[in-house]
């Protein structure tokens, strides 16, 4: 019974473990940084509202002159550079602003006479576009809209020229102290400076990316091109040291503070290795992206990497677990197995004493009795002792034939009952089985 | 690892076959050499009493008739329902023989 209940046990023990096994298949892909609270860490451009004049109106401007810059456009270049590299092969330039919408882009993509579009800071031929690799790259382009190593690289591949080698015009210059005084003055009061033509509105109180939430924003407009920028950064470490720096020129963001030199290039290049396809061709708000900046430092803060240690876990026991169930099935099918295979086993070494004792005696007994009384039989009681005779062969073949021992015993009784009937025959009394047997065995 | 799944399964299938088959078929198989014991033993009474009425008997032809398909029964071996037609067709012969007993 507990062997019979062992084994339904060990069953759906498997089965469950199968179960959970195969429903445990589905892969998850949902990746959290320890459960960061940053949220979209790309930012979602919306449709822009620029426009740009009809197609006959942009030809006719481009016939009219090489480089045609449309009101608002933002991107720079070394004109010399440029022009020296299209020297007389008479490539055209169109210049649009950021933020076209889907009519402009789609009109200024298929016009023929411009070889170069230039949409916000996004260079193309209309076929070839080119993207920043290093974060000088992005520098040049988001802080002062600077595309001339784009532009000469696409020209270089218009012309079948080799690759120029890439210059950086960007140049950093120390603030002056009063630069510096005006800015270190907005940061004691509110922790905020917003430079003059600067779109950002407020700086966020307190952020997940930062330890405690606090830190100085600076933001600044784009910034001119071809003269030295400002580098507030390591003036203001002195004034404020031990507190993260956040300083933005137009859409680029420099980091200064505790463990600048760990994560600001991490956090620099996953954010705009993956937000310069929307950054450069749409007019994105400096609030957007500072917002969307803080959400991917606040990543690769929770991502346990730097000044915080990752938050204590507790091991999922289904995850733990799982390795073990194929050998917990294993277990469960080989008990099983065992359980089933032992009453088939056991019955060879169990048959041998399957016969109660009581029968081979009494088989033994009826035939001693028989063959006595085959001394003293006639003709009357012959056929009932040859009756029994026959019947108590049959029991010895059936008892050596290792037949159940209800069998044996049934047919024992037949041939008793063919000897009483034969002994009542008989003129002599002491041999009706029961009395025989009695004697003897008393 | 996959395959520990597979082949635990078949293997599962198989013992749980053989822990319902194997005894059944052993159970069988007892029952049928239980019956051919009895036909046998019956049909060995029966002759006894033949030999034992010789032609006296008022059916004679009759039970040497039921004997005799009792006994091409047994020739023929079979299951365990031919063994019990065969066992009662032999009590049946052996009756008739013995009615004057």
């Amino acid at each position: 019974m507990i062997k019979q209940l062992l084994g339904w046990v060990a069953l759906a023990v498997a089965a469950v473990t199968m179960v959970v096994f195969l429903t445990s298949q589905q892969s998850d892909f949902k990746v959290t940084y320890a459960g960061s609270p940053g949220g979209s860490t790309t930012p979602s451009g919306g449709r822009g509202s620029a426009t740009v004049p009809d197609t006959a109106e942009l030809t006719r401007l481009l016939r009219t002159s090489p480089v045609v810059r449309l009101p608002g456009a933002i991107a720079q270049w070394d004109t010399t550079a440029v022009g020296a590299a299209i020297g007389d092969s008479g490539l055209r330039i169109l210049v649009t602003p950021p933020g076209l919408d889907d009519a402009s882009t789609q009109r200024v993509q298929q016009l023929k006479d411009a070889d170069l579009r230039v949409i916000g800071t996004a260079v193309s031929t209309g076929t070839y576009a080119v993207t920043g690799t290093e974060l000088a790259d992005w520098r040049d382009q988001f802080a002062t809209g600077d595309v001339t190593n784009d532009l000469l690289l696409l020209i270089a591949h218009l012309r079948e020229r080799p690759e120029p080698v890439q210059k950086h015009l960007f140049s950093w210059r120390a603030p002056t102290a009063a630069e510096t005084a005006v800015v270190a003055a907005d940061l004691r009061s509110s922790g905020f400076h917003r430079g003059r033509g600067s779109t950002v509105t407020s700086a966020p109180r307190s952020s997940p990316a930062f330890p405690n939430g606090r830190a100085l924003y600076v933001t600044l407009p784009l910034q001119p091109f071809g003269r030295p920028v400002p580098e507030y950064g390591p003036a203001l470490v002195k004034l404020f040291p031990d507190t993260p720096i956040v300083v933005m020129y137009g859409a680029w963001i420099e980091y200064y503070g505790p463990h600048a030199a760990d994560f600001a290039e991490i956090a620099a290049a996953t954010f705009y290795s993956q937000a310069e396809r929307v950054l450069d061709r749409l007019a994105y708000s400096q609030q957007g992206v500072l917002d969307t900046y803080l959400n991917r430092v606040t990543d690769v803060r929770f991502a346990g990497l730097f000044d915080r240690p990752l938050p204590y876990e507790p091991p999922d026991p289904l995850r733990v677990t799982r390795p073990a169930l194929p050998w917990v099935f294993v277990a469960c099918v080989v008990l099983f197995v065992a359980l089933s295979l032992r009453p088939m086993v056991r019955p060879v070494w169990r048959r041998s004493r399957a016969v109660a004792a009581g029968t081979p005696a009494q088989l033994a007994a009826l035939t001693a009795l028989a063959v006595e009384m085959s001394a003293l039989t006639d003709r009357r009681s012959e056929p009932a002792l040859a009756r029994a005779l026959v019947t108590l062969t049959a029991a010895r073949d059936a008892s050596r034939d290792d037949l159940p021992d209800e069998h044996v015993r049934a047919l024992l009784r037949d041939a008793e009952a063919e000897l009483d009937r034969c002994a009542r025959l008989l003129p002599y009394r002491g041999y009706r089985p029961a009395e025989y047997l009695n004697g003897r065995i008393a | 690892m996959w395959w520990i799944w597979g082949a635990g399964g078949v293997v599962l299938f198989v013992s749980g076959f053989a822990v319902v088959a194997g005894p059944r078929r052993r159970q069988r198989a007892t029952e049928r050499r239980v019956a051919w014991s009895a036909a046998r033993a019956a049909i060995a009474t029966a002759a006894v009493s033949r030999d034992a009425a010789g032609t006296r008997a008022e059916r004679d032809a009759e039970a040497t008739e039921l004997l005799r398909r009792a006994e091409a029964i047994a020739a023929a071996r079979g299951g365990p329902d031919a063994a019990h037609e065969a066992t009662e067709l032999a009590r049946a012969a052996e009756r008739m023989w013995r009615a004057d007993d």
